[in-house]
């Protein structure tokens, strides 16, 4: 006859881990009790009290309006919205370095790959804060003053900012956000409508084209029909400094290419292991069947590269918003060098640094998961589709 | 006999790599013109418009390109920065002692150097870290005391580099083994809130920390220097990374190792200590080594919290009024630092790839 297996002995508490804890916690508390010691030998009760006082001092750019009167907890608002700027820009700009490179490395042509090689291991072994120390000289001491502004067309670059034209800013605009909606909920009908007749029939009808023209020609309509003032203004010189239009401090720049470098050329090498990974017998079995190159790219090659790279492009996105803090450095106003120009002035590098890591830890966390949640709903589909 | 000899390439062939398509015909086109271009600008700047260095100083200010004067002029400076001028030897001899260990532990990885044994390393390291800082600091058998804030340049980035990834290792290790074990729930707990944070925010907060909090946790009329300080954070920080590489060594381990080294009758602690730590270290090795490289390039932020390392004193070296010209050539003297280190780090990187993947086939 067949005996159950005995039981499991029963889990002990974890007596010793929770003692190690505890005392590591009880030592953290000492020093704590310390900080407070020290902090009120200076005059300074520990707190959060300080974030409603006045800041004084001045941002090089804001997205949200704001003036040197203002408080402090609106100070790192602005910093903490500079940050996701500058990290949404930097993506941008290290997807596009990093694809390019990635693409050129596998490339049949020698200098092709040369250069490809040369730019990686180049930007692989520089550290970035040489690098952006290095852009910064370079433009603050090689680009003119602004009365001699590079121009090119509307654009115009000085050593200290950038120039271009804008569309001006208008209350009325938010109206747009109507149509705009409607043309997204139509353009999502148009894709499934397309998704349907392809399962169906196998024909294929155009999406990207008819979905991009569904929003833009939406948001022009309406706004050419309802008088939605849409006015661009061009920077023109006045006397001193550029008036009108948009204006990108060079600080800003710099920090945005170094990161387009820097991360691109790590992008490359992601890029690059993932399209060698794919075995060329997929290839020419897609040949063989007499499918067309393009085809081969687009339903046999993209599949399985982006399966392997997305991973590695997450960690190398959450790693980017990481690195924006080298923006202190060159006096950039992100989150880091506010919450270091608010620990100058008030003395509380506790609380601050609190504040800042957690502001950090989040966004770092918040695209994380925002990012695998899509990977995995991408992956899913994409079985979906298979099978 | 003489075989024959491989017909050379074909003129086709060659033809079809730089140009079988209208796409890499531009792509081959487009990129040999930056090429060239890229050459031609060093070559430029570097030789055929700079100024030799047996040229005095003041020859620099009429020349495009670069003055190899200023590195007569400057190195020193670059190196030691304001470290008394006639104690050089001290913090030299002190970096030549870090960098020729690190050399040393680095070929002992790539598997040469056999005969030194995994103990003496570490005998050497423990030797070798107090030898660097006494050296520096001084105030015994006649040297002079030198304080830490004249502490300057390569030393301080070795300091910063070597010391602290060497420190953080064994921490690194024992987070990895507390996060992969399962014997005590709470500390497997901890180690990871630990990891996960420190890996969730940026190295220059941490170096906030380390500068601004870390001074005002001890008891009142204490005082740590900026430098050990940044070193304390460096190896907090790094600790967290190490782990997650020697974690995932541990978990590529077959669970059979675990179960055979359990049947065999070992203790938990053998069990960790002789049949899966060495394996797992020796299998977590290549990332351990690109996790070294970022580390060793990511010391050089410490110049936003105002310590001297070597990005540092280049800084200084062109911020004396009059020098400002000559900044592309105090950067050029760290990016080749930096150039030349991070190609060794490379190096060991990819020898480690060679014989993994030779032995795993």
């Amino acid at each position: 006859m067949q005996q159950s297996p005995p039981a499991l002995p029963a889990r002990r508490p974890d007596w010793l881990g929770a003692g190690i804890v505890g005392l590591a916690l009880a030592g953290l508390a000492l020093l704590g009790v310390n900080i407070i010691l020290n902090m009120q030998a200076t005059g300074v009760t520990p707190g959060y009290g300080f974030l409603a006082q006045t800041a004084g001092f001045d941002l090089s750019e804001s997205l949200i309006p704001y003036s040197s009167g203002d408080s402090y907890a609106r100070v790192i608002v602005a910093g903490l919205l500079n940050t996701v700027v500058l990290a949404l820009a930097s993506l941008l700009l290290a997807t596009i370095i990093g694809v390019l490179m990635g693409l050129v490395s596998v490339t049949p042509s020698p200098a092709g790959r040369w250069v490809a090689i040369l730019y990686v291991e180049l930007f692989r072994n520089l550290p970035k804060i040489l690098v952006l120390l290095v852009l910064y000289v370079i433009t603050v001491r090689g680009l003119p003053p602004v009365r001699q502004a590079l121009s090119w067309g509307p654009l115009h670059l000085s050593n200290r900012s950038l120039y271009l034209p804008a569309i001006e800013a208008d209350p009325r605009q938010l109206w747009l956000l109507a149509p705009f909606l409607l043309s997204i909920l139509a353009a999502w009908w148009w894709v499934r409508r397309a998704r349907r007749i392809q399962r169906a029939t196998g024909r294929e009808t155009p999406v990207v084209l008819v979905a991009a023209t569904l929003i833009l020609a939406g948001q022009l309509g309406f706004a050419a029909l309802a008088e939605v003032p849409l006015v661009v203004s061009v920077p023109t010189f006045v006397r001193f400094d550029f008036d009108g239009g948009a204006r990108v401090s060079v600080q800003f720049l710099v920090v945005l290419v170094t990161l387009g470098l820097y991360h691109g050329a790590q992008i490359a090498e992601v890029v690059r292991g993932g399209i060698l990974a794919v075995p060329t017998g997929q290839v020419e079995a897609a040949r063989a069947l007499g499918l067309a190159p393009w085809t081969v790219t687009r339903f046999v090659v993209l599949p399985q590269v982006l399966r392997i790279v997305i991973p590695p492009m997450i960690n190398q996105y959450v790693n980017l918003i990481k690195n924006t803090s080298i923006a202190i450095a060159v006096g950039y106003s992100d989150l880091m060098s506010v919450s270091g120009t608010i620990i100058n002035q008030t003395f509380r590098p506790l609380e601050m640094m609190l504040i800042t890591m957690a502001l950090y830890l989040g966004l770092c966390l918040g695209a994380s998961s925002l990012m695998n949640r899509l990977n995995i709903g991408l992956r899913n589909r994409s079985a979906r589709n298979v099978s | 006999m003489i075989p024959a000899a491989p017909p050379p390439p074909q003129r086709r062939d060659l033809l079809r790599q730089w140009a079988g398509t209208p796409l890499t015909a531009l792509v081959s086109a487009v990129s040999a013109a930056l090429a060239i271009w890229a050459i031609w600008i060093v070559l430029d700047w570097a030789v055929l418009s700079a100024s030799p260095p047996q040229r005095p100083m003041h020859a620099c200010a009429e020349t495009a390109g670069a003055c190899w004067r200023f590195y007569v002029e400057k190195s020193r400076f670059m190196l030691f920065g304001t470290y008394p001028y006639q104690d050089h030897w001290r913090p030299g001899l002190a970096s030549m002692l870090l960098l020729a260990l690190s050399g040393v532990v680095g070929l002992r990885i790539t598997g040469r150097l056999d005969r030194i044994t995994p103990r003496v390393l570490v005998a050497l390291w423990i030797a070798t870290i107090p030898a660097a800082f006494l050296l520096m600091g001084g105030g015994w058998a006649g040297l002079d005391r030198v304080d830490m804030s004249r502490w300057n340049g390569l030393p301080v980035l070795l300091i910063l580099s070597v010391i602290a990834i060497a420190l953080a290792f064994p921490l690194g290790v024992t987070l990895a083994v507390l996060r992969h074990q399962d014997r005590w729930p709470v500390l497997r707990r901890a180690a990871v809130v630990y990891i996960e944070t420190m890996r969730g925010v940026p190295m220059v907060t941490v170096l906030f920390v380390g500068v601004f909090v870390l001074p005002l946790t001890l008891p009142p009329g204490t005082r740590i220097s900026p430098v050990m300080a940044t070193l304390v954070a460096l190896i907090l920080f790094h600790a967290s990374y190490f782990a997650e590489d020697v974690r995932g060594g541990l978990q590529s381990l077959p669970e059979a190792q675990t179960e055979a080294a359990k049947a065999l009758g070992l203790t938990w602690s053998q069990t960790m200590g002789l049949v899966l730590l060495p394996q797992a270290l020796s299998r977590s090795l290549p990332a351990l080594v690109n996790s070294v490289i970022g580390a060793y390039k990511d010391t050089s932020l410490v110049v936003v919290l105002g310590i001297h390392d070597l990005t540092s004193t280049a800084r200084m070296a062109f911020s004396e009024p009059g020098w400002g010209q000559y900044a592309l050539e105090a950067y050029a003297f760290v990016g080749i630092w930096f150039l030349l280190s991070c190609a060794f780090l490379s190096w060991i990187g990819r020898e480690l790839h060679k014989g993994q993947s030779a032995r795993s086939h």
